[in-house]
């Protein structure tokens, strides 16, 4: 293939992709000024945030499969070209990138960073996760895919390990590891499609929507292997249960805003390459091995969802919390109903803004008490009453209250499964019940009752001891101690800056919760499209028909 | 007897081939390094102490960009199908050129490593040889601005044999390059200039076990010969297509022929030599030897493989199918428990010969041009490799304990940096040569019905990467230790290396179709 | 006599040598073995050079002999520079490299 442009705004996608790329080069050598590279790594964030809403403008709901794509050779010889593009789903995990940088950027502001670090160094690496995750959700090659979902570790293993908390060495090589060994074997998979293709056509070739067409008519014994392949580095990823170990030790040892790309961003490439890579490229497989990994699915909601109830460590409740949606995300797309995948799409969105939020929220309560473990803090809301605000509708929204962004998806997901898969769904369902359990015993644990926990109340009552002078500041808030606590320490509301951090994930929380259109309209013509290439057909009697070409 | 001898001459020789003028045009390259080697032995003879070091230098750099310049030369009018030279005894076909090209542009890599003198005052290598060990004129010998220079025309010989090697196109030849590449190697491990006894401990057992060797070679050699009656290559393949003679001969005989090679490129269960040899050699030598022999050695097993025995493949592939997983095994498993950055290599560089036997199994020109090109992205990493380790340094020498590279990145970002970038190199990962390598190589495997070894392969590949990233681990994320090494600062020749390895490195994990399309350019020439 | 025997023989001195390089612990009789293991090489040539009724066995077993030779002059200068180190030519007082 000769160098081609297609011309629906290919500019975009491409800016789209060198920016974050242009920006952490440029934060690199501005990184001796700590205070100009956070503001040009703000600026690049926003910027970047820009164009996605630019590609988002441009993208035509109902119109090709992969829009805004362009392409290039890169090996001839093997038939690999660098070549993006992107469709309804594609789109919103960029958005969903988009709009996460810069909310990152603004919460690591003033984020301790080991000795020896700098805060330049910090968001390059940010920034150019962002440029290759991007880059992984537009890929169209598969072997471009390949190169950039292994690439995208070595950033992440970096932010882990230079930046993170104390067995932050054991967390890196243990993220990157798994990840490394998933990726792997999908090579294997990567390679013998390129091979069935030579066989094929005559010429090997990566281009997915040719081997989409290639490999779907393989037999299913093939296929199965295939699928296998595929499915272990997705699953690594994403992380279904057996698979999972390595996230709840990232997450705890990552800083608090590397976790909420690692979990809102990083792992989606996983629950992306079941819609992207497995349904339509290996739909006998996907059929024949569907209760399998509706199995693993289920086990991931009931296990995550019992762990989360029983975590003393914030950081690892989260991780857990996240297994138990990574469950429901893999349910629906593996009911085959186009409801049910409408609902895994937009749920993939509205985890990473709640589980995005609720991360920035424990990590601000992280900041201000010092320890992440649960019992070291209680009645916290008398200290700072926003945050306890902000964390309880983090907390709703996590636990799908109707209203909030999450409650659409689940029940999406849930109402859309239930036809194929009633059983599942109604061992799933528990888990939404067990969400509000272990959501809402968490607020109560640190926010209500009395002050107490070491984290926020000295232990020896300090008689005319000046209370931690060196953090005094306007904003602290005069609470009457509670009679048996003689002193607490200095704990304050949230400031200026976390405010307007969490202010766009409050926004999105409700407005996508009461408004969720803009989002289904993009997403629908490409679940449709998945689900005619995956030559699946909606459960009846269905509200609408699918149409196939 | 001397009757039966008699009539034994009587009886008809057959006839002798038809004997062509030599065309030297194909094999200037190899002129050229010989001869430059021999004159190196000159200049040691005649020139004064003093000079010898900037003659050899000058010399050895000239002859390596001489021959490379006249390979380059023959390639723009070289026939396709490749052409026979020295009374057929050389076959100068589109593999060998390309095993030529990357041979000579790693030696010229390690030739710049051994010649540097800055990064170890004098040299890495011993002023005078003679000297014992532990001695007083040993311990002055440590700060003596001198070196035996004998070195280069050494290095000039191996290369010179390596060459030949991987164009020889019958057994005796191949025999005869083996030992040429070989003993100048044996000498170059005894000569390093801290050490000494490990240095010399390391040139025994390379001698020992690489005669030990040579030996089987020799012997299967000799039964292949009894087999078909003739050495040459393709008369073992035409002999072995005919089904009347002794099948325990040929497959003895390729057996012993097969364990001497799969030696020298030191694939496990045969490498025993490899850890040992590559830490007590200089590092210098220890570069050029991993790039250039594993290059020489695969050249001699893909031309054996592919030209003398395709016909009989189904019969032995399974037991190379074994050795390489062997291999990839042994390499993975035991580099995760290496101390040593030098002996970690090594078992690296054992798990690299397995995968470099999956490509070199797949008896298809895909097989080939993807063992190729692995060959040359191994080469330049490992050479980048080494030449950073002899930056590493405390008072006592080269600092090669892993707890000696802890905190590094603080010290000197920029050798830590490099370094990740090898290692993640030679962990495959994407946008690396190494990566490329590994695709093309597994591509080839999985095109040649090799499904299961390509996923052994493939989880070895992830082990292995457990051990590169310790020392990234290492390197990044821990405490440098109160006492460490210093990163010497390199001079012009070891920087000059070590950036064009990593160049080339970089180049071919970002544009390999160039490389890509060399290396396919065509097969061996079956005479 | 048939010339299998000398075949026989020539295997059967290949063994004694290799065996030798792997039981005994001197430097100079593990070299001494390798040295026979070649000398069986050559005597197989030869014999196959008689069954094959051409030359060039024969002649190769020249070659081998001169390998032969520069390698006993590469190999005993290295175990030399050793064992005037150690006083000891066996193979396993050297441990400095192990795993």
């Amino acid at each position: 293939m000769s160098p081609t442009v297609s011309g629906d705004g290919s500019w975009v996608m491409a800016v789209l992709l060198l920016l974050p790329l242009v920006g952490a080069g440029v934060v690199m050598a501005l990184r001796k000024n700590d205070r100009l590279a956070k503001q040009a790594a703000l600026v690049f964030s926003i910027g970047e945030l820009a164009m996605a809403a630019c590609a988002w403008g441009k993208f035509e709901a109902s119109g090709a499969r992969l829009q805004q794509s362009f392409s290039f050779d890169w090996i001839p010889s093997f038939g690999v070209h660098i070549s993006f593009g992107v469709d309804g789903i594609a789109l919103v995990m960029i958005a969903t990138i988009a709009v996460l940088t810069p909310i990152v950027i603004g919460a690591g502001w003033a984020d301790k960073l080991p000795e020896g670090r700098t805060a330049g160094g910090f968001f390059a690496l940010i920034l150019l996760e962002q440029a290759l995750t991007i880059g992984v959700f537009a890929a169209t090659d598969v072997f471009l895919f390949y190169v950039l979902f292994e690439i995208m570790l070595i950033p992440m293993y970096f932010l882990i390990g230079s930046y993170g908390g104390a067995r932050r060495q054991y967390a890196a090589v243990k993220f990157f590891l798994y990840s490394f060994l998933g990726g792997l074997i999908m090579l294997a998979s990567v390679i013998a499609c390129y091979v069935m293709a030579g066989d094929e056509l005559g010429k090997g070739t990566f281009d997915w929507q040719t081997l989409v067409g290639v490999v779907s008519d393989a037999p299913l014994s093939t296929q199965i292997w295939l699928f296998l392949g595929f499915f272990a580095a997705f699953a690594f990823k994403a992380p279904l249960v057996p698979f999972h170990t390595w996230l709840p030790d990232a997450t705890a040892e990552a800083p608090i805003v590397v976790g909420v790309l690692l979990v809102g961003v990083l792992d989606k490439v996983g629950t992306f390459g079941f819609l992207r890579y497995l349904l339509p490229m290996f739909p006998d497989a996907s059929k024949e091995l569907a209760p399998y990994v509706l199995v693993l699915a289920v086990a991931g909601i009931i296990y995550g969802a019992m762990l989360a109830s029983g975590q003393t460590d914030m950081k690892r409740f989260v991780a857990y919390v996240s297994i138990a949606h990574f469950g429901f995300i893999a349910l629906g797309i593996f009911a085959f109903s186009s409801q049910a995948m409408a609902g895994s799409v937009t749920y993939m969105l509205n985890h990473s803004i709640a589980t995005g939020m609720l991360i920035l929220v424990i990590g601000m309560v992280i900041s201000r008490g010092g320890s992440t473990r649960i019992a070291d803090y209680g009645g916290m809301s008398k200290l700072t009453p926003v945050l306890a605000g902000m964390l309880l509708i983090a907390g709703l929204s996590t636990l799908s209250l109707p209203g909030t962004n999450s409650f659409i998806s689940e029940f999406l997901v849930l109402i859309g499964s239930f036809p194929n898969q009633p059983v599942f769904t109604i061992i799933a369902t528990t888990g939404m019940v067990l969400a509000a359990i272990y959501v809402l015993w968490l607020y109560q644990r640190i926010m209500t009752g009395p002050l107490r926990g070491n984290a926020l109340v000295t232990q020896e009552p300090p008689i005319d001891a000046p209370v931690d002078a060196t953090s005094g500041g306007p904003g602290a808030v005069k609470v009457k101690l509670e009679p048996e606590v003689s002193a607490h320490k200095a704990i304050f509301d949230l400031n200026g800056r976390e405010k307007l951090v969490l202010a766009p994930l409050l926004l999105l929380i409700i407005g996508l919760g009461v408004y969720p259109k803009p989002v289904l309209d993009v997403v629908t013509p490409t679940v449709d499209a998945t689900m005619c290439e995956a030559a699946l057909v909606d459960p009846v009697p269905a509200e609408r028909q699918l149409q196939c070409q | 007897m001397s009757t039966v001898l008699l009539l034994a001459q009587d009886q008809p020789l057959p006839p002798t081939p038809k004997v062509e003028a030599p065309p030297l045009t194909a094999i200037w390259p190899i002129l050229i390094v010989l001869g430059a080697a021999c004159v190196g032995v000159l200049f040691e003879a005649f020139l004064p102490r003093h000079q010898r070091w900037p003659a050899q230098v000058v010399l050895t750099l000239l002859a390596v960009v001489g021959a490379g310049l006249q390979l380059a030369f023959y390639l723009t009018d070289a026939p396709a199908a490749g052409e026979l030279a020295m009374f057929g005894t050389l076959a100068v076909d589109r593999p060998a050129l390309f095993l030529w090209g990357t041979l000579l542009a790693l030696s010229f890599g390690a030739v710049l490593l051994i010649a540097d003198r800055s990064v170890e005052p004098g040299g890495a290598f011993v002023a005078t040889a003679a000297i014992r060990p532990g001695t007083l004129q040993d311990r002055a010998q440590v700060t003596a601005t001198g070196m035996q220079t004998e070195v280069f025309p050494l290095t000039l010989f191996a290369l010179g044999g390596m060459m030949i090697f991987c164009s020889a196109n019958d057994l005796l030849t191949m025999f005869i390059a083996l030992e040429v590449l070989s003993l100048p190697l044996y000498l170059m491990c005894g000569l390093a200039r801290r050490r000494r006894l490990l240095s010399q401990e390391a040139a025994v057992k390379y001698f020992l076990l690489g005669a030990f060797a040579s030996a089987f070679f020799l012997y299967g050699l000799a039964l292949l010969y009894g087999y078909a009656g003739s050495v040459r290559l393709s008369d073992i393949a035409a002999a072995a297509a005919g089904t009347d003679r002794s099948d325990t001969l040929l497959f003895a005989g390729m057996a012993l022929l097969i364990v001497g090679l799969l030696f020298k490129a030191s694939v496990g269960p045969f490498h025993t030599w490899t850890p040992d040899v590559y830490q007590g050699a200089p590092t210098p030598v220890t570069a050029f030897m991993a790039a250039c022999t594993k290059v020489a050695a695969f050249g001699g097993i893909l031309r054996v493989l592919q030209v003398a025995f395709e016909a009989t493949s189904w019969e032995w592939r399974s037991v190379l199918w074994g050795v390489a997983i062997v291999s990839m095994i042994i390499g993975a498993v035991l580099g995760l428990t290496q101390t040593d950055v030098k002996r970690m290599i090594a078992y690296s560089s054992v798990a690299h010969a397995g995968f470099l036997l999956v490509g070199a199994i797949a008896l298809t020109e895909k097989g080939l041009s993807a063992t190729l090109f692995y060959l040359l992205t191994y080469g330049f990493t490992t050479l980048a490799a080494f030449g950073v380790i002899s930056l590493v340094r405390d008072s006592s020498g080269e600092a090669t304990h892993l707890s000696q590279w802890a905190g590094l990145a603080k010290r000197s970002p920029l050798v830590a940096g490099v370094f990740t970038f090898i290692l993640l190199a030679l962990a495959g990962i994407p946008l690396t040569s190494g990566f490329v390598g590994k695709f093309v190589v597994f591509e080839a495997a999985l095109a040649d019905g090799m499904a299961p070894l390509v996923v052994i392969a493939l989880v070895a590949s992830a082990v292995a990467a457990f051990f590169y990233l310790r020392v990234i681990v290492l390197m990044y994320f821990s405490e440098p230790a109160a006492d460490g090494p210093t990163v010497t600062v390199p001079g012009a020749f070891t920087t000059a290396a070590i950036t064009l390895s990593v160049v080339v490195t970089l180049l071919l994990g970002i544009a390999p179709a160039f490389a890509l399309d060399w290396a396919a350019g065509g097969v061996f020439a079956i005479r | 006599m048939t010339p299998t025997y000398y075949l026989l023989l020539s295997a059967l001195l290949f063994t004694i040598g290799a065996v030798g390089v792997l039981v005994r612990r001197n430097a100079i009789v593990v070299f001494m073995c390798i040295e026979l293991m070649l000398n069986a090489v050559n005597l197989t040539l030869v014999t196959f050079a008689r069954i094959n009724g051409d030359l060039s066995g024969q002649v190769m077993a020249f070659f081998v002999m001169v390998v032969a030779a520069a390698e006993v002059v590469v190999g005993l200068a290295i175990i030399m520079s050793i064992f005037r180190t150690r006083r000891t030519a066996s193979v396993d007082d050297s441990n400095l490299l192990k795993y």
